[in-house]
C-alpha cells in the first residue's frame, strides 16, 4: 500500500468513525420539571413508570395520568421557589413515601442494591486474577515436567500436536 | 374442535409422562424396544401439541366465543392476522405456543438424531421430555386454554354460555410487532433446553470428550439469535407503542430477558476455550444450566405477579408451579454434577495473563456480573419489603448507573479478546495488532470531544467504538490482503472469500461489529431532547432544527377502533419536509385507548411525535416530540448482529485438493503455489 493509499484509508475510516459524533454534539437543554419527574416513580398504581414517563399502558386510557400530570405541576412548583433539585426529590419522598424515588436510597438496606454490583465485580476480578495465577503455575510445573524426562512419548506427542492443530486451526 | 384441541393436549400430557418415564426405564435396562418407544412417545407428544395448538388458532379465527380464552382475546372485528397471533396475546394461549416451539426444537433433535448418538440421545430425550412435561402440566391442568365459559341456569346447575362478540385484544398488541416478537423471543427462551438438556445428558451419561459442545454450538447459537431479535423487536415495539420515547426502560420483563441472553453469550465465549484447550469444562456445564434456570425464572417473573411490570400478564397462581420446577431443576443438576464431577476435569494450564484465554475469563466476568446486577436489581423491590417491610424502588436510572460501565468495560473487552493470541500474546504482537487501533480510537474520542461530546460515558463509548471498529477491519484487512495478494480477486470478493473460509470466526467479527453499531445507538441517549407543549390548529413547536405545524385534527373511523390524530407538517429549516399523524385509538370492545407514536426516522436522528391528548379545560390537543440521535443504529446494529450469526452459523468453505489431469485455471495456478502441476485446487464444504 503506498503512503497516499495509506492517508486516505485512514481519512476514510475517520470520516466513517466520524460520522456518528457529528451528530450527537448538540445537548439538548430538557424541561427540567419533566427531567426530575423521571427519578420520581408515579404512583397511580396502572404503571410501573416514572412520572415523566407515565403513559399508563393498558388502562382506560393513554397517555400521561393525571397523578402522573399533577406530580410534574407539583416538582415544577417546587422549582418555581427557587429550591435544589435534591430538595424537590425529598418533598417528593416526604409526600409520597419512600417507595416514590425510582433508585434505591444510599443509605440503610437500599445501600445493599448500590454495593453489591461493585462488590461482584471486584471479587470476580480477584477470583479470575488467582485462576489464572493458578493456571499458569500448573503449566509451568507440567511443562517442567515433560522438559525431565528424556523421551517423550508418542501418546504426549500426538497430544500436543493435536492441542496446536485446535489452537492454530482457526 | 375445543374438544378435539382439549383431548390432544390431554393426550400430549401422556405420551410425555411416557417419554419421561418409558426414558428413565430405558436408560437403567438398556433396552432398545424402550429406547425407540420412549423416543416415538416424544415425537406424538411435539405432534399432538401441533395439533392442539392449530385448535386454538382455529378457535380464534372462527370466533368461538364460548371459549374463555376467545372471548376474553378477541372480537369479530378484529383483523384476521390478529386473530391468528391472539392465540400468545395471554396466558393460556402463550404457555401452549411455548410448549409448541418448545415441541418443534424436540421434534427437530429427535428426528435429526435418532440413528445417532446411541449412548447420548436417551438421556437426551428423557430429560426433554420432562421439560416439555412440565409445561404440558401447566397448559392441560393449570391454565387451559380450552376452558369453556360457564354459568349457573335457573335450576342452579352450570350451563354453558355463549357471548355475542369477545372483549378484543388490549391496545397495545394491535401492533404488527405482535406478530413477529413474541415467537422470536420464546423461540429464544426455549431453544436453550436443548444445550441444556446435552449438556446434563453428558453429564449424567458421563459421555466423554467435548462431544456435546460440538453437537450443540449450533443450536445454541440458533437459540441466541432468536433471543436477541426477539429482546430488540421487543425495544422497539415498546418504542413505537408506549409514547415515552425511549425502547429500554428496565422494565422486569425486559430484564427477564435479557438475563439469559447474558449468560448465554457468556457460553458463547467460554465453550472456544474448552474447544481448542479443554478448559473451563465445569464452568461451561454451569454456563448452561444457569441459563435455562435463567429462562424459566424470567418465565415465572413475567406470569406470576412477583414483580409488577407494564409487559407482565396478569396475576395467576402459577408461581408456585414454577418455583417448584426450578427447584427441580436446581437439585438435578447439582445431583448429577456433585455425582460426575471427576468427569469435568479440565486441562487447565495458561501460559500468559495477556492471552485470549484470559479475554475470554474476564468477558465472562462482566457478562456475569451484568446479569447478576441486573437480577439483584430487578428482586430488590421483593428483598426490600421481605426485610425492612416497605418496597424500595429501582428503576431505569439505577440500572443505568450499573450497567452502562460494565457494558463499555465489555466493549473495551470485544475490542482486544480477538487480537490476543491463544496461550500467549509477545509484545510485538501487542504493538503490531493494537497500534492503529488505539491511535484510531483515540483520535476518534478527541474528535467527539472537539465536536462537542462531553458526556463522560458517551465519549468514552464513542471512543471505544472506533477502537472496536478498528479491531474488527484490521482482522479483515490482514485476511483479505492474503488472499488478495494469493488470487488477484478484488477486496470486496477476498474479504467475502475470506469470511466463507472462516465462517465461525468471521461470522463472529460481524456480530461484534453489529454490537458497536448498537453502543454508537446508545451513546446517542446521552443527547435525547424533548418538548411538550398544547398547541392550537395553525400552531407550531420547534425542537431541535425541526419545527412541527399542526395543520389540522381529524378523526379515522377503522373496523376495530376509531382514531383521532393530529396532522403536523414537519419542517427542516424552514423547508417542509413530510406530514406526521399521531394517533389516539380508541377501542370499543375493550374500551382501551391506546398510542399510536409517529415517527421520521433518518441515520442521523429520529423525530418522535406523540398526540399526548387533549387538555380538558381548553380542549387544546397536547404535542410531545422527542429528537432522539442515532436510534436508527440500533436497529440495523441488530440486523448486523444476525446476519453475523447467520454467517457464522454456515459450514466454513475450505479449499481441497483434487487429483486432476485437466488443465487448471489461471488464477488456481497462482493460488496453489507451490503445489505440483498435476493437482488443481477446488472449493469445497466442510
Amino acid at each position: 500500500m503506498t503512503r497516499a493509499r495509506r492517508v486516505l484509508t485512514i481519512a476514510l475510516i475517520l470520516i466513517v468513525a466520524g460520522a456518528p459524533i457529528a451528530v450527537v454534539r448538540v445537548r439538548a437543554a430538557l424541561d427540567h420539571a419533566h427531567e426530575l419527574g423521571k427519578l420520581v416513580k408515579c404512583s397511580c398504581g396502572g404503571c410501573e413508570q416514572s412520572a415523566g414517563t407515565c403513559y399508563h399502558v393498558g388502562g382506560a386510557f393513554s397517555g400521561p395520568c393525571d397523578l402522573a400530570k399533577t406530580m410534574i405541576k407539583e416538582i415544577q412548583g417546587h422549582l418555581d421557589k427557587g429550591v435544589s433539585d435534591d430538595q424537590v426529590i425529598k418533598a417528593m419522598i416526604a409526600e409520597y413515601g419512600p417507595g416514590a424515588y425510582v433508585e434505591p436510597p444510599k443509605t440503610g438496606f437500599g445501600l445493599v442494591a448500590w454495593v453489591m454490583p461493585s462488590l461482584y465485580l471486584f471479587a470476580g476480578a480477584v477470583l479470575v486474577v488467582f485462576v489464572i495465577g493458578r493456571w499458569r503455575k500448573r503449566g509451568v510445573t507440567a511443562e517442567a515436567a515433560a522438559h525431565d524426562r528424556a523421551t517423550i512419548s508418542p501418546e504426549l506427542l500426538e497430544r500436543a500436536r493435536a492441542t496446536a492443530r485446535k489452537a492454530t486451526e482457526e | 374442535m375445543d374438544v378435539f384441541g382439549s383431548f390432544a393436549l390431554l393426550l400430549a400430557f401422556v405420551c410425555a409422562l411416557y417419554a419421561l418415564l418409558g426414558g428413565i426405564a430405558a436408560i437403567l435396562t438398556r433396552h432398545p424396544l424402550l429406547i425407540k418407544s420412549a423416543r416415538q412417545a416424544g415425537i406424538a407428544a411435539c405432534s399432538l401439541i401441533f395439533l392442539a395448538t392449530l385448535s386454538v388458532v382455529y378457535l380464534f379465527v372462527t370466533d368461538n366465543f364460548s371459549m374463555a380464552y376467545v372471548a376474553s382475546h378477541s372480537n369479530r372485528d378484529l383483523a384476521t392476522f390478529f386473530k391468528v397471533v391472539a392465540l400468545w396475546s395471554g396466558q393460556e394461549g402463550s404457555l401452549l405456543f411455548w410448549c409448541f416451539l418448545l415441541s418443534v426444537y424436540i421434534f427437530s433433535v429427535l428426528v435429526a438424531y435418532r440413528n445417532k448418538h446411541g449412548e447420548l440421545m436417551p438421556y437426551v430425550g428423557t430429560i426433554l421430555a420432562g421439560v416439555q412435561l412440565f409445561f404440558l402440566t401447566i397448559t392441560t391442568f393449570v391454565a387451559n386454554p380450552f376452558s369453556v365459559l360457564a354459568a349457573a341456569g335457573p335450576s342452579g346447575a352450570l350451563e354453558y354460555i355463549t357471548r355475542p362478540d369477545g372483549s378484543g385484544l388490549r391496545a397495545v398488541l394491535q401492533y404488527p410487532e405482535m406478530i413477529i416478537h413474541p415467537p422470536n423471543l420464546y423461540s429464544g427462551y426455549t431453544g436453550f433446553t436443548i444445550p441444556f438438556a446435552f449438556a446434563l445428558a453428558a453429564l449424567l451419561g458421563r459421555y466423554p470428550g467435548e462431544k456435546w459442545i460440538h453437537l450443540t454450538r449450533r443450536w445454541t447459537m440458533i437459540a441466541w439469535c432468536f433471543q436477541t431479535i426477539g429482546i430488540l423487536l421487543g425495544a422497539h415495539w415498546a418504542y413505537a407503542v408506549l409514547g415515552w420515547g425511549g425502547y429500554w426502560g428496565w422494565d422486569p420483563v425486559e430484564n427477564a430477558s435479557l438475563l439469559p441472553w447474558l449468560t448465554g453469550t457468556a457460553f458463547l465465549h467460554s465453550v472456544m476455550m474448552q474447544e481448542k484447550r479443554g478448559m473451563m469444562k465445569v464452568w461451561n456445564v454451569w454456563l448452561v444450566f444457569i441459563t435455562f434456570f435463567l429462562c424459566i425464572l424470567g418465565t415465572m417473573l413475567t406470569r406470576s405477579g412477583v414483580v409488577s411490570s407494564v409487559h407482565a400478564f396478569a396475576q395467576s397462581n402459577i408461581g408456585p408451579w414454577f418455583v417448584g420446577f426450578l427447584i427441580i431443576i436446581m437439585t438435578v443438576c447439582l445431583a448429577a454434577y456433585f455425582k460426575n464431577r471427576d468427569y469435568l476435569k479440565s486441562e487447565n494450564q495458561l501460559d500468559s495473563m495477556v492471552s485470549r484465554e484470559s479475554s475470554f475469563l474476564f468477558n465472562n466476568l462482566v457478562l456475569l456480573v451484568a446479569c447478576v446486577a441486573v437480577i439483584s436489581g430487578t428482586l430488590f423491590p421483593v428483598f426490600s419489603e421481605w426485610f425492612t417491610g416497605s418496597k424500595i424502588s429501582v428503576g431505569a436510572p439505577f440500572f443505568n448507573k450499573v450497567n452502562i460501565p460494565l457494558g463499555l468495560l465489555l466493549l473495551f473487552l470485544t475490542g482486544v479478546g480477538p487480537l490476543l493470541a491463544w496461550r500467549k500474546t509477545s509484545g510485538e504482537s501487542l504493538r503490531r495488532n493494537f497500534l492503529w487501533p488505539t491511535v484510531l480510537g483515540v483520535v476518534g474520542g478527541l474528535a467527539a470531544f472537539a465536536l462537542g461530546v462531553h458526556d463522560f460515558y458517551a465519549l468514552v463509548c464513542l471512543l471505544l467504538c472506533t477502537f472496536v471498529a478498528a479491531t474488527i477491519g484490521l482482522e479483515f484487512y490482514r485476511g483479505a490482503k492474503v488472499i488478495h495478494a494469493r488470487s488477484g480477486m478484488n477486496w470486496l470478493s477476498s474479504a467475502v472469500e475470506l469470511t466463507l473460509r472462516n465462517t465461525r470466526r468471521y461470522g463472529g467479527y460481524i456480530v461484534h461489529f453489529g454490537m458497536v453499531m448498537i453502543f454508537v445507538g446508545l451513546a446517542g441517549q446521552a443527547f435525547n431532547k424533548e418538548v411538550q407543549k398544547e398547541i392550537p390548529v395553525g400552531g407550531t413547536v420547534k425542537i431541535g432544527p425541526y419545527e412541527l405545524l399542526l395543520q389540522a385534527m381529524d378523526q379515522k373511523q377503522e373496523k376495530n377502533f376509531v382514531a383521532e390524530r393530529m396532522i403536523v407538517e414537519v419542517m427542516h429549516d424552514h423547508k417542509p419536509v413530510m406530514i406526521l399523524f399521531p394517533e389516539r385509538r380508541n377501542f370499543p370492545a375493550g374500551e382501551e385507548s391506546g398510542t399510536m407514536v409517529a415517527i421520521y426516522s433518518t441515520m442521523r436522528e429520529d423525530l418522535y411525535v406523540v398526540y399526548a391528548g387533549v387538555n380538558q379545560g381548553s380542549e387544546v390537543p397536547t404535542i410531545h416530540a422527542f429528537l432522539n440521535p442515532l436510534v436508527k443504529w440500533v436497529w440495523f446494529g441488530g440486523v448486523v448482529v444476525v446476519m453475523g450469526t447467520i454467517v457464522a452459523l454456515l459450514p466454513s468453505r475450505h479449499a481441497v485438493l483434487v487429483l486432476a489431469g485437466s488443465k487448471a485455471p489461471e488464477a488456481s495456478r497462482e493460488f496453489a503455489g507451490a503445489v505440483p502441476s498435476s493437482v488443481t485446487l477446488k472449493e469445497g464444504h466442510d
